[in-house]
């Protein structure tokens, strides 16, 4: 839930990226955090188990200067994507003001996408939030393995599998050399900020 | 494609998924070479290529077996626990701040940091049931029943908290240590007519309460149920806010009266107890404006 402070004007928001196990979160994290320097305000911390998967969280914290007369932070976290850490999921979601779903390409990967997609829904309803109001963003992640031979699907299969109801912003990238990364992110915060303006009001009080 | 190039690309598909950490899906892709080549004739260096791939299959079997036997949740840096607490507490409230802090320690499996945020939250008299019981959860996830019941002990002689409370925290006690296989004879909780707890005036055990449902026991809507979300929570203070448009719900809820049956959903679990109505203010601008913040005082729960 979005803290925002009228005395000093600032608005805090927290961005959480989802998705299947390996999908590719982490190494969206570690690709702002290293191409981002400018707008990242302390360190990444990640709580990894063997093997690089996460076991707890990735935090990234990021300011992006003043807009409409307030000055923005971001929190990105990733949550774990292997099923079995489902408490620890529905713990670093709480308080959620926008979602990148990081969707795995991969043909094999296919239902992993619509499970972890189920448990997003879920997730966010335990807290009264709603899939289909939180502003969302979908990735299409490791897009560069076609080029390796290995079977992946086709956009229009994803989006159908994943967005035949939701209709949101979904976009291509390749996570590992950074494609698409920041325009997944500027999207989401797009979403993110106007809904926040919304319910806070905050253009509205511009001259506050 | 010839039955060496399609094997060729089954194992580059596996060897890809490998470095991708998807251990499962390479190995079923190696299996399906491996059945093909098992089924196919006529093939030179057969026996070595099985060979390899089943070796390939043996170290992915490894890898697995070692990341889910990975049970062990690593001791955090005290800066990451720090942040941990700060990252995962949400409420306005300070007390409830600390609590939501330790709670969050507690889950990502700092115990023994959260052990010590508990006992001083405890010490000062700030949420005592819950601090004692997540104290006692947390002897229990360190695996120390035998500290569990120590400390219930201490709390038994001591005065650090009611009578009502220690019954309460016994038969959680109890039913972890039963859960676990302890049989354990707890220390029995009696009255001492002359034991004021220090903190039975500081009320708050109430925690972290989402949504309310309430049974109406007086007014034209008599029997009804009415359910709310909560909008803020101030230790066993909730307010929630009555759209102006139930005016029946608004007249009848009056201050002072009783709500013998409500029902709390927190995170948690869901719990049932009585409240009462003890502050009502209609809002005076804003999107709600004309609405009605009812305050409810959780009373048992
Ligand atoms: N080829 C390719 N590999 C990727 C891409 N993105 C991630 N990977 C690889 O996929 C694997 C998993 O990436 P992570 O970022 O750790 O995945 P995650 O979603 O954080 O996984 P969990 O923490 O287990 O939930 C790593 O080996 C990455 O190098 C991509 O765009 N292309
Ligand atoms: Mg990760």
């Amino acid at each position: 839930m979005a803290i925002f402070n009228t005395r000093d004007r600032t608005i805090e928001c927290r961005i959480v990226y989802y998705g299947p196990g390996r999908g590719g979160k982490t190494t969206n994290l570690e690709y702002i955090h290293r191409a981002f320097r400018k707008q990242t305000i302390g360190e990444m911390v990640s709580i990894n188990t063997t093997g690089d998967r996460t076991l707890f969280f990735d935090f990234l914290p990021m300011g992006l200067g003043k807009i409409r007369g307030c000055e923005v932070k971001v929190q990105l976290y990733t949550v774990p994507g292997q099923i079995r850490y489902g408490s620890t999921r529905k713990l670093v979601l709480k308080g959620v003001d926008g979602v990148v779903f990081v969707a795995d390409s991969l043909e094999v990967r296919r239902k992993e996408n619509m499970l972890s997609l189920k448990d997003l829904q879920q997730n966010l309803a335990e807290q009264n939030k709603n899939i289909f109001k939180i502003p969302l963003v979908y990735q299409y992640n490791k897009r560069d393995l076609a080029e390796e031979g290995v079977p992946i699907m086709p956009v229009e299969v994803m989006e159908r599998d994943l967005n035949s109801k939701l209709k949101i912003p979904s976009l291509p990238a390749s996570a590992v050399n950074g494609k698409g990364v920041g325009a997944t992110l500027k999207e989401c915060l797009k979403l993110t900020l106007h809904h926040l303006q919304e319910e806070l009001k905050w253009a509205v009080q511009d001259g506050l | 494609m010839s039955k060496k190039e399609y094997i060729k690309s089954l194992v580059k598909e596996a060897e890809l998924y490998r470095t991708q950490s998807l251990l499962t899906e390479s190995k079923k892709k190696y299996l399906q070479a491996l059945q093909f080549i098992q089924k196919t004739q006529l093939f030179s260096n057969k026996e070595k290529i099985v060979g390899a791939i089943k070796n390939k299959i043996r170290i992915l079997e490894k890898d697995q077996a070692r990341i889910t036997e990975d049970k062990v949740t690593p001791k955090l840096s005290k800066d990451v626990q720090g942040l941990i607490k700060r990252l995962f507490s949400f409420s306005n409230n300070k007390e409830a701040v600390r609590v939501e802090g330790a709670v969050a320690l507690a889950k990502f499996g700092q115990h023994e940091r959260a052990l010590k945020e508990f006992h001083s939250l405890l010490n000062e008299g700030t949420f005592p049931l819950v601090s004692a019981k997540n104290i006692i959860r947390c002897h229990m996830s360190l695996k120390s029943p035998d500290a569990a019941i120590n400390e219930f002990g201490h709390w038994v002689s001591g005065d650090l908290l009611s009578i009502r409370q220690l019954e309460n925290i016994r038969v959680f006690l109890q039913t972890l240590l039963e859960k676990q296989g302890h049989e354990a004879k707890l220390p029995e909780v009696v009255e001492a007519p002359s034991q004021i707890p220090k903190t039975e005036k500081k009320q708050d055990d109430v925690i972290d309460i989402c949504a309310v449902k309430l049974k109406l026991e007086d007014g034209p809507q008599k029997g009804n149920i009415a359910e709310f979300d909560v909008n803020f929570q101030s230790g066993n203070v909730i307010t929630v806010i009555v759209s102006a448009q139930q005016k029946e719900l608004v007249d009848t809820l009056t201050i002072g009266i009783q709500l013998p049956d409500m029902e709390f959903y927190s995170p948690i679990a869901i719990f049932r107890g009585s409240g009462i109505v003890f502050g009502k203010t209609q809002i005076k601008s804003g999107p709600k404006k004309g609405d009605y913040v009812l305050d409810i005082r959780v009373d048992s729960a």
